[in-house]
C-alpha cells in the first residue's frame, strides 16, 4: 500500500492548530457524556503537521484518538493508527469525533457485560457445588441433631 | 467539564520508547512517510502518534515494525515491554527465582 501524498496548499495554513479549530474540536468532545476522554495533547508530525491527541483514562492515558491534518485534509485514527474518518470539513470531522467516541464506549460497556456474564458463570458452576455441599450437609444431618438435642 | 493536561509515569515511558523508536528509524535511514509505506499505513500520522508517545505498537505489528526497523523481533517486542509494561518486564525478565 502506498502512503497518501497528501495535497500540499498552495497558501500554506498557519503551523499547528487555530485555536478555533481546537476549541470546536475538545468542546465536541465535551459533549459526549462519559466518554473516557480524560485529557488532550498536541504534537506534530516530522512534517510539522498538526496533531490532536485524545486521552484516555489514569493510569494509562492512551491514545484514544487522534485527529491529524494534513494539508487541508484531517484524518481521525484510532490509538491503533486505523483510519476511522479523512475529509476536510472541520464540522463533519467534529461528528465524526464524537461518534467514534460514543462507539467506543458502547464497546467498552460490551466487554464490561461479556467479563461480567463470564465472572457469573464461573462462579454458578464452580463456586456456588463448593457452597451448597456444606448448606446440604447441615441439611441432611439437622433432624439428627435435633433428635440428639 | 474541563479536560486537564496530562503528565503520568507511563506517560514518560511510552515517550522514552518513542524517543527510542525515532532512534531506531533514523538508524534504518526511514522517514515517517516510508515507515507507513513498509507497514502498510495510509498516513504516516500513526507513526508520529507512536513518537511522539501518545500511541504504542500494537503487539500483533511488533514483529512488522521490528523487520522495517532493522531490528531483532524478540530484542524489539522486549524493549518494548519494558517501556509499556514495565512491572510485567521487571517480573519476566529482573526478579530473580
Amino acid at each position: 500500500m502506498n502512503v497518501v501524498k497528501f495535497p500540499r496548499m498552495q497558501q500554506p495554513l498557519t503551523q499547528g492548530w487555530q485555536s478555533s479549530e481546537l476549541t470546536k474540536l475538545t468542546n465536541a468532545c465535551m459533549t459526549v457524556p462519559n466518554s473516557y476522554v480524560s485529557s488532550w495533547e498536541v504534537g506534530t508530525t516530522e512534517h510539522g503537521d498538526p496533531q490532536l491527541y485524545l486521552l484516555g483514562p489514569a493510569p494509562e492515558h492512551d491514545c484514544i484518538l487522534s485527529i491529524s491534518r494534513l494539508g487541508r485534509l484531517y484524518v481521525l485514527e484510532d490509538g491503533k493508527g486505523q483510519v476511522l474518518f479523512e475529509n476536510d470539513n472541520v464540522m463533519m470531522l467534529v461528528e465524526q469525533t464524537c461518534t467514534a467516541l460514543r462507539k467506543r464506549k458502547a464497546e467498552i460497556v460490551a466487554r464490561l457485560t461479556v467479563c461480567w456474564c463470564t465472572v457469573r458463570e464461573f462462579f454458578e458452576e464452580k463456586v456456588e457445588p463448593v457452597l451448597a455441599e456444606p448448606i446440604e450437609i447441615v441439611t441432611h444431618f439437622a433432624p439428627h441433631f435435633s433428635a440428639l438435642a | 467539564m474541563q479536560f486537564a493536561k496530562a503528565e503520568p509515569k507511563s506517560k514518560q515511558l511510552r515517550k522514552q520508547a518513542g524517543t527510542w523508536l525515532k532512534e531506531l528509524r533514523g538508524r534504518a535511514g526511514l522517514s515517517q512517510i516510508q515507515l507507513a509505506d513498509v507497514l502498510g499505513f495510509k498516513y504516516y500520522t500513526f507513526i508520529s502518534q507512536v513518537e511522539n508517545g501518545f500511541g504504542r505498537v500494537p503487539v500483533e505489528s511488533m514483529e512488522a515494525w521490528a523487520k522495517a526497523l532493522d531490528a531483532n523481533p524478540s530484542d524489539f517486542a522486549k524493549r518494548l515491554l519494558s517501556f509499556y509494561e514495565p512491572e510485567l518486564y521487571r517480573l519476566l525478565y529482573e526478579v530473580k527465582k
